[in-house]
């Protein structure tokens, strides 16, 4: 089983600040981003990852008010850290693919490879006023330019073969100019010279992630991605899910190992499953209502709630959005599905924004994940903790031991590189990972 | 004494060094450049000499005949990150270019760099001209030198914008009645200009310190202006103790014009120097530097400023030849000066063009001589402080055992960091957020 703790400030839960164990200021609190990569290192997680957004407003989460800029935080986790993976978010809708490259290359040598590069296509619309663009990209248009920007990047870091530094300082032979390439990329978006001014990825390259479960993006995703992020509420929906995107890399010539499945999950531990949900209600009494409905609004198309009675269902007609189709699409089908009224469904959706909730003892919580896993619906899970360090502590003390009682999960690194942690192949120059 | 203000310097950690042969060094660590722990050692020293900072350069086109650490490098933020993590007190400037990057995306990367060092970040504001490095970010036309410089005030100005749109007390953080933030202190930009469009806020607050310590490079007539308008710390090639009183004096004088101090705008030459316990020893480390250098590609690198004249044709061992009025058009000062130098000292060829590709500089002698070079500087508007880059492998080490306790013995140099933020240590205020000092107005 692979498992990622995904970082956010003090929590993913929109009044995580406001736990009594949680420091307010976490989002901004270096020290604390690494207590808690320490933390997910200890348990053997596989990765950290980080997060994005290129705009906010005063309504957005806590988390998305104030932040690390993803590369920058994970270069100083480097350094706090010996082998856990460490997975950055950056948008190719919003830069260039040299910049892109180079810092992930960086990012590679300082860790002694454990990059990975989580690739979105941004889907806030207000970001394109940040970039001085009239209007953000449309859906299949973004995923268009991604697709040329990834190939980029990709030749960028193969621009070094394997055994191009000689360095013989007898001879005075720093390097093998005969190993090193420019790319001359000419395509649709980008004309790219190169070569990259870094060598070789320790890993030959980052390990690239993706977690768009739209048209466009699971067809991304089996072209490129080696880690898949998803968010699914119920098992046979996201079996379905591992089925097609396991099958769309077969169509690329991928194997099936090459990709894993990692669907989003927010464990709240408890005694018992009664006092998970006790836990959890404690802090959905701390959500304001005027939060609250702006964070669901967002995944909504905009919708205007004020019209609507909070104790009353979901209206008929909901505006479509640019921005995350396959969420906005999720939410609603919860709603629907679970007869929620809206003020139930902010606050469940501010919790863990549709992703998976699993409350229960340490031992349920194991069988949960277990569950999931076996029924070849997920290879692993991208973990949500509503608040830190707290729960991820628990989950470090006393639901990774079962798991690896159980034979689910190591006992130890045994690799350094995030290749290894999670058996993907490194990919050489002479049979570089470019389609 | 001559001077009171401290002496400010930085540690320029530049991998495996700036020549082609650097690398050669028996004690060189040949993957230095993309090392991070000759990276977090070299920051380390710098800290426990008490330096004000350290300082990355950076570029962003490479092909064949690039130097080595041209050729495989960190990129600057994300090494600077790292060495902020291993570090409490040192300054930490990265070199990022306004050409080729969204000010909105660097604004973020640099206020990111700042909150994880706790208000110590320095940016040093570039505007790559290198054609080739156009061609790396699918752009066919190279914007000309007045464009350039038009483009990064904007850029700056964005950027600073950008940084304030968080006012210092925007942050309530009221965990009883669920107050995070007063959204009366978030600021959108709205900026649009000649170049640039950005709307904001920015998603990261100020740091302890407001902004980064802003450092420039700029020689040109456009970028003694740009410097003189902008910068806090001004990086500049050390050549002789009179070029370098004339350019001090010269952009000290054009920002007092702009409205600044004199005080709040340092200059900081770039030095390798070589510090030996015996004039001899330096003498002989600076040869063997020399001997890294292998004459042919040396030869080549002396044709440049002569038109590349070829100088293959003579033997290596004969006085260095008379070539008339060649270099006359290229580069004047450049040739006349090696002209001058072979003259005087009675140089052969080889003896010019190893010295032309490994420039000794001004500052190889005992601990006291560069000392007193560097106090010399100081008292005579020449300089401010200085920027130290490695010229041999330790180099740097032994600069921070010999000769800053002999800078401290003279008073020169401080003993303990006085702050806990770089623009508190060089004695820099904090600039006001703008939309808080409106309100003061």
């Amino acid at each position: 089983m692979k498992l990622g703790v995904f970082l956010m400030g003090a929590g993913h839960h929109i009044a995580a600040w406001r736990n009594p164990e949680t420091p307010a200021d976490a989002y901004e609190d270096i020290d604390f981003y690494i207590h808690v990569a320490q933390t997910a290192e200890r348990g053997k997680l596989d990765l950290l990852f980080v997060s994005d957004a290129l705009s906010l407003t005063p309504l957005s989460h806590p988390s998305e008010l104030v932040r690390f800029e993803p590369t920058t935080l994970i270069s100083a986790l480097a350094v706090a850290t010996r082998k856990i993976g460490l997975a950055a978010t950056v948008s190719t809708t919003y830069n260039e693919p040299y910049h892109v490259a180079r810092k992930f290359a960086s990012i590679d040598h300082l860790s002694k490879g454990r990059a990975a590069w989580n690739i979105v296509t941004s889907y806030y619309e207000e970001e394109a006023a940040n970039f001085g663009k009239e209007r953000h990209p449309e859906h299949s248009e973004r995923y268009k330019k991604a697709d040329e920007f990834v190939e980029v990047v990709q030749k960028l870091w193969n621009s070094w073969e394997e055994d191009a530094l000689v360095r013989d300082k007898e001879k005075g032979i720093y390097f093998d100019p005969a190993k090193l390439h420019a790319i001359n990329h000419r395509g649709k978006y980008f004309q790219v010279k190169g070569p990259l001014n870094a060598s070789r990825p320790v890993q030959g390259q980052p390990v690239l992630i993706q977690a768009g479960s739209s048209h466009d993006g699971m067809k991304f995703a089996g072209k490129y991605a080696e880690i898949v992020f998803t968010a699914q509420q119920k098992l046979e929906d996201a079996q379905k899910f591992y089925r097609e995107i396991k099958t769309l890399a077969k169509q690329h010539g991928r194997a099936e190992d090459d990709l894993h499945v990692m669907p989003g999950v927010a464990p709240i531990i408890g005694k018992n499953r009664e006092d998970a949900l006790a836990r959890y209600e404690r802090l959905q009494a701390l959500i304001p209502a005027d939060i609250g409905l702006a964070f669901l609004s967002d995944y909504l198309g905009g919708i205007d709630f004020s019209k609507f009675d909070l104790d009353g269902p979901l209206p008929e007609r909901i505006p479509e959005t640019n921005g995350n189709q396959s969420r906005r699409a999720l939410i609603i089908e919860l709603a629907r599905r679970e007869k929620l009224t809206i003020r139930q469904l902010y606050q469940r959706i501010a919790g863990a924004r549709g992703h998976r909730m699993i409350f229960g003892s340490p031992e349920e919580i194991a069988d949960q994940l277990e569950d999931w896993f076996r029924q070849r619906a997920a290879d692993g899970y991208n973990l949500m903790f509503p608040y830190f360090p707290g729960l991820l502590e628990e989950f470090v003390d006393k639901v990774i031991p079962i798991l690896q009682s159980r034979g689910l999960f190591r006992t130890a690194y045994t690799g350094s590189t995030l290749r290894e942690h999670l058996r993907l192949k490194v990919p050489s120059a002479r049979k570089p990972v470019l389609r | 004494m001559g001077s009171a203000k401290p002496i400010k310097l930085g540690a320029w950690i530049h991998g495996v060094g700036a020549g082609w042969e650097d690398w050669r060094h028996p004690d060189a660590l040949t993957d230095a450049s993309t090392n991070v722990h000759f990276y977090k050692k070299q920051a380390q020293i710098a800290e426990a000499a008490k330096f004000d900072f350290v300082f990355i350069a950076d570029s962003m086109y490479i092909d064949k005949n690039s130097s080595p650490h041209y050729l495989n490098r960190f990129e600057p933020l994300t090494i600077l990150s790292a060495i902020a993590a291993v570090t409490k007190h040192v300054g930490l400037v990265a070199t990022a270019t306004v050409t080729y990057s969204e000010p909105f995306n660097l604004a973020r990367q640099l206020a990111s760099l700042d909150h994880i060092s706790k208000g110590r970040a320095g940016w040093n504001v570039v505007t790559s001209w290198l054609s080739g490095t156009a061609e790396n970010f699918s752009r066919r036309e190279h914007l000309n030198h007045d464009t350039r410089y038009r483009l990064a005030q904007e850029f700056l100005d964005v950027v600073k914008g950008l940084w304030d749109s968080y006012e210092d007390d925007a942050f309530i953080v009221d965990k009883a009645n669920g107050r995070f933030l007063d959204p009366s202190k978030l600021h959108e930009l709205n900026h649009k200009g000649e170049f640039l469009s950005v709307k904001g806020p920015l998603n990261i607050a100020r740091s302890p310190q407001g902004h980064p310590v802003i450092f420039q490079a700029g020689a040109s007539e456009n970028g003694r202006n740009f410097a003189a308008r902008n910068a806090e710390a001004i990086f500049v090639h050390y050549s002789s103790l009179e070029e370098n009183r004339a350019y001090y004096s010269d952009v000290k004088r054009r920002a007092v014009q702009f409205g600044r101090s004199e005080d709040e705008i340092f200059i900081l030459p770039g030095i390798s120097p070589i510090v030996g316990r015996t004039q001899e020893e330096a003498e002989a480390k600076y040869r063997q530097k020399l001997s890294l250098v292998s004459v042919e590609k040396a030869v080549v690198a002396l044709s440049r400023p002569f038109d590349h004249y070829d100088f293959t044709k003579h033997n290596l061992d004969d006085p260095f030849p008379d070539l008339g009025e060649l270099g006359y058009h290229s580069h004047r000062s450049s040739a006349e000066k090696i002209k001058e130098m072979a003259r005087k000292e009675n140089l052969t060829l080889r003896e010019v063009a190893l010295r032309h590709a490994t420039p000794r500089g001004d500052f190889v002698g005992t601990a006291e001589e560069v000392a007193d070079r560097i106090q010399e500087a100081v008292e005579k508007r020449a300089a401010d402080g200085f920027i130290v880059g490695e010229s041999l492998p330790g180099e740097l080490e032994n600069f921070t055992k010999q000769v800053v306790p002999i800078l401290r013995e003279r008073g020169l140099f401080r003993e303990e960091y006085e702050h806990d933020t770089f623009r508190g240590n060089l004695g820099l205020k904090k600039p006001v957020n703008r939309y808080t000092a409106q309100l003061t107005v």
